[in-house]
């Protein structure tokens, strides 16, 4: 229980802390707003079944305030539909990286010796190979319809990065005096990595998550806009991809329909990296003046 | 004889976000021709500061608010406002008349560059010498410091250990012959062996090149071994200043008296070593009066009240304190 | 440097020169020889394997897709094998080394839709495109991103470096696809600046390809707009990895003590800030030098620029997997030899670096 309380002070100290720095807190609205809109929205608002052909790539009225598309089916709608998807496998990849990132990353800080070289060969190779490439060529053979799937494949692309910098900054906790002691008295890895070093990382495993999240978005977007990912149902970037393809970009009249899931992958991915970046200068005051 | 640098009302401040530290305050002090002056104090009293205010190297936070910086090449040569030169005269003024060996001499020289292309640009920005003079000016110097010339010249600053930077660092502040060379804490980083040939190489380098010398230390010791005067700064002020048997012999300020009565001798009693109370104050919210009375022994209450100025205890002793008689 | 001449001199030189490299460095540069060696046996294992074994196995689906159009078993075998250059009826590790050996030589196998057409000669013939394209933009985005980040982090805290940094944030966080997708829309459908035939393709049908002024003019119309594209969104990311560079460059002792010699400001600000703030961002100039060779798939793919990029996505929508395979190895051993590049320019630059690597 104590725990508990002591990670909601933790947590109230942050938010009032971010409540201060402008460009985090704007950040932290949008995305709020953006999971609000993808998970309450669909229950007020369903979806369009059937395609209405009178009104094919209408411009924004009251009725369609973002306009409609090839299929005469309302814009705004199919944002609010086409969130939860992306939410999803952004989130859990985001964790699954991480995870992965941080416990490979400090036990081969913490560990050294052969598993440690062994570990930073395997990081230098896998930063070699060319990961959209080999992303994209792996969807086509597994036919990913499955969130979980592509998160998880998206994770096991996207952990080395991120395991270089933990093993980075272990290295340097390693350094510190209270580790150094905790080591000297024989406290037992798992206290040390646990107890020690982690609570001294929290800051930068949370914004390393964000930044893998924008990374997971990057990819399956792209995925989906090469149609390589028969995600099935609404998805933004399923309606990019489509109205790129039927051509959407080359009529004036289709604005809306274009506009819409640009602006809604844009504002996500720029309403998380304000939400790391405000994080950052939160977490590191040095940043704020930066000298 | 006129003095080499003249330093009058020197103030200097930093600008941070909880107001303005009063790094350096109304510092009026000569360096003479060819002497060695010691700065001591704790560290956050505001000697570097002054180092680096001669050099006018300070940070861009920091501010200049008065005072005057008069430098002399010679007894014959007019006398320059350092603090009114323009950028062009200012980068032709340093190291070329005042040069400055740095705390960390590990980290002084560009670790992509040879030794050789650092003392090539710093010859080349004054015009100096260049190709194979420059060289045998080098060597020259490198002799002076007791290095190697061959080993040091075509190196890296990694391939080379802590004291051998040091002393190139010094070969290579004496290049332009400055008149003056400031030395800020040159030996902290190196171990005791090291400090002491550092110090060797210095004193033997005053007698062959005249130059003044102003040694920033809080190490008493090495300051003691190395200075013709002592120069005793508390909280951005000089509060006592006098050749160096008077200061160490017959302090009279409680301040100095506590700096040399906190370091150990050989001959000394262990008792008889005791250390300051207290801290160093807090530079952007000084005590009132004398800042040091909050750790004195001897603190009166018109310390309390009024701050003193240096004044004449004996020929060439000035102290800054109340109750100097008494000491 | 004119010795006596010896009957052997050529050789002695050479020798004499090879003795000349003392023997740390001698050792680094075969370490990277034998890092790159593996990594690229390592990829290419591993893209065997992954291909032959996965569960939606494409050499099976081709074998079946050819049963289905009604060819014989033995025949539909033979014919995926020739595709692949490989036997399929072999053993699997008796496959895998007959696939490195045509690797060695040079035989990346055969496309399954253009048949018969060697996959290294469609890549050949793509090569250039990308590599003009994608590998200009990013020579420029880097020199772009390094001036920028220079001039924000002397200049930090005012309106130049918060305009600058906010913006080269944004646009690192934007995919470089939203990106290129407005700007056609603006560009091309709202304000009718550009012709769309201009943003599809790398020149305009009827234009004979040869040193004549209208192909090239026509080429770098074609050109423009995704090189913008690619600049807008990578120069972000440059400026900012060397905005953190500079400022922590200006902290060091060694820039203060270089004003306090009296150098020149433009002599510190290349000799020292710019040099040694810059050396991290070498290596990374270097891996992407590699991956301009793969070119960028979705950009490439949104202008129809016929380059690498295109190549590996129309072979993704067609299930081409020999084609996938070769851009996927061809791309990779691009990466690693870059790498090996930056191994090796790094050590040059930075002499610290190989006393370091030895230390490891």
């Amino acid at each position: 229980m104590t725990t508990v309380r002591a990670f909601l002070i933790e947590l109230g100290k942050t938010l009032k802390l971010l409540a201060r720095n402008r460009v985090a807190f704007f950040g932290l609205i949008v995305l709020v707003t953006l999971i609000f809109l993808s998970y309450i929205g669909p229950l007020i608002w369903p979806a369009e079944t059937k395609s209405n052909l009178a009104a094919i790539y209408q411009g924004p009225s009251w009725q369609h305030p973002l306009g409609t598309d090839f299929q005469g089916q309302d814009n705004l709608r199919q944002v609010i539909h086409g969130g939860r998807v992306i939410l999803e496998i952004a989130f859990i990849t985001g964790i699954l990286t991480t995870l992965i990132a941080v416990t490979l990353g400090s036990l081969s800080a913490f560990l050294g010796g052969a598993f440690d070289s062994v570990m930073t060969e395997l990081i230098n190779v896998w930063l070699t190979i060319p990961q959209f490439p080999l992303l994209a060529i792996l969807a086509t053979m597994l036919k990913v319809s499955d969130v979980w799937l592509l998160a998880i494949i998206l994770a096991l692309l996207d952990w080395p990065g991120l395991a270089r910098q933990v093993r980075a900054q272990v290295l340097s906790l390693k350094q510190r005096d209270y580790v150094e002691a905790a080591i000297t008295l024989d406290l037992g890895t798992p206290h040390i990595i646990f107890r020690e070093i982690m609570p001294n990382m929290m800051s930068y495993i949370a914004i390393s998550l964000i930044f893998a999240m924008t990374g997971a978005i990057y990819q399956q977007t792209g995925l989906v806009f090469l149609g390589l990912v028969p995600l099935s149902g609404a998805n933004w970037g399923v309606m990019l991809s489509l109205a790129y393809n039927r051509g959407a970009i080359y009529t004036v009249d289709a604005l809306g329909n274009v506009l819409a899931p640009v602006g809604a992958i844009a504002l996500l991915q720029l309403s998380l990296v304000w939400l790391a970046r405000g994080l950052e200068e939160v977490f590191n005051p040095r940043l704020r003046t930066s000298v | 004889m006129t003095p080499t640098l003249s330093i009058q009302n020197l103030t200097i401040e930093y600008a941070v976000r909880r107001g303005a530290v009063q790094a350096v305050r109304n510092i009026s002090f000569d360096i003479r021709r060819g002497e060695v002056l010691s700065l001591i104090g704790e560290s956050g009293s505001g000697k570097t500061t002054f180092g680096l205010g001669v050099m006018r190297l300070l940070p861009t936070m920091a501010r200049v608010r008065q005072g005057s910086l008069l430098y002399r090449r010679d007894a014959a040569s007019d006398a320059l406002e350092v603090l009114k030169l323009n950028d062009a005269a200012l980068r032709a003024f340093r190291w070329k008349h005042v040069a400055m060996v740095f705390q960390s001499a590990l980290n002084s020289f560009n670790p992509v560059l040879r030794i050789s292309d650092q003392f090539a640009d710093t010859a080349h920005a004054h015009g100096y010498l260049r190709g194979n003079l420059l060289a045998a000016r080098a060597a020259q110097l490198f002799t002076l410091v007791r290095l190697d010339p061959e080993r040091v010249w075509r190196a890296f600053p990694h391939e080379l250990s802590g004291g051998m930077r040091q002393r190139v660092m010094i070969a290579l502040a004496l290049l332009l012959e400055p008149q003056l060379l400031i030395l800020d804490e040159p030996t902290t980083a190196l171990d005791v062996l090291t400090q002491r040939n550092i110090i060797d190489v210095l004193k033997e380098l005053r007698h062959k090149l005249n130059f003044a010398l102003l040694f920033i230390s809080h190490d008493l010791s090495l300051a003691a071994d190395l200075a013709d005067r002592v120069a005793t700064m508390y909280a951005g002020k000089l509060v006592e200043i006098g050749d160096v048997f008077t200061i160490f012999q017959s302090p009279r300020h409680p301040y100095t008296t506590g700096l040399i009565r906190a370091v150990p001798t050989l001959t000394s009693d262990r008792k008889d070593l005791t250390s300051i109370p207290g801290s160093p104050p807090d530079l952007i919210d000084l005590p009132s009066g004398c800042k040091f009375h909050p750790r004195c022994p001897l603190a009166s209450a018109r310390c309390k009240s009024e701050e003193p100025e240096l004044e004449d205890a004996a020929a060439g002793h000035q102290v800054a304190c109340w109750n100097w008689r008494a000491i | 440097m004119t010795t006596t001449v010896a009957p052997l001199g050529v050789d002695r030189t050479w020798l004499a020169r090879l003795k000349r490299i003392p023997l740390d460095d001698l050792r680094y540069l075969v370490r990277s020889v034998l890092k790159s060696l593996f990594t690229i046996w390592l990829v290419t294992t591993l893209i065997f394997f992954v291909i032959r074994l996965m569960p939606g196995n494409p050499v099976d689906i081709f074998v079946q897709d050819l049963l289905l159009k009604g060819l014989a078993y033995e025949d539909a075998q033979t014919q995926a094998a020739s595709m692949l250059g490989v036997r399929l009826d072999r053993p699997l590790h008796e496959q895998y080394f007959e696939f490195l050996g045509n690797l060695a030589q040079g035989d990346l196998g055969k496309s399954y839709i253009s048949r018969n057409v060697p996959v290294s000669q469609m890549i050949v013939q793509r090569l250039p495109w990308s590599i003009f394209s994608i590998g200009t933009a990013l020579l420029i985005s880097f020199a772009l991103g390094i001036l920028l980040g220079m001039i924000v982090a002397y200049k930090r805290n005012s309106w130049i470096d918060h305009l600058l940094t906010n913006l080269a944030a944004a646009m690192d966080a934007l995919p470089s696809y939203l990106i290129a997708i407005l700007l056609i829309l603006l560009l091309c459908t709202v304000f009718k600046v550009i012709p769309v035939t201009m943003t599809r393709g790398a020149v305009s049908p009827g234009i004979p390809p040869g040193f004549s002024i209208d192909f090239f003019v026509d080429v770098l119309q074609h050109y423009a707009l995704l090189a913008f594209v690619y600049i807008l969104s990578r120069t972000g990311s440059w400026m900012l990895t060397m905005k953190s560079s500079t400022m922590s460059t200006l902290g060091e002792d060694y820039v203060t003590a270089a004003s306090a010699r009296g150098l020149s400001e433009g002599r510190i600000i290349t000799a020292y800030v710019g040099r040694n703030a810059s050396l991290p961002l070498v290596t990374r100039l270097a891996l992407s030098i590699g991956f301009v060779v793969g070119g960028s798939v979705i950009i490439e793919s949104i202008f129809v620029y016929p380059g690498i990029g295109l190549l590996l996505s129309q072979a993704l929508y067609s299930r081409d997997y020999p084609v996938m395979q070769g851009v996927f190895l061809v791309t990779t051993i691009a990466v690693v030899l870059s790498n090996f590049v930056a191994d090796l320019l790094y050590g040059w630059l930075d002499p610290r670096i190989r006393i370091a690597g030895e230390a490891k």
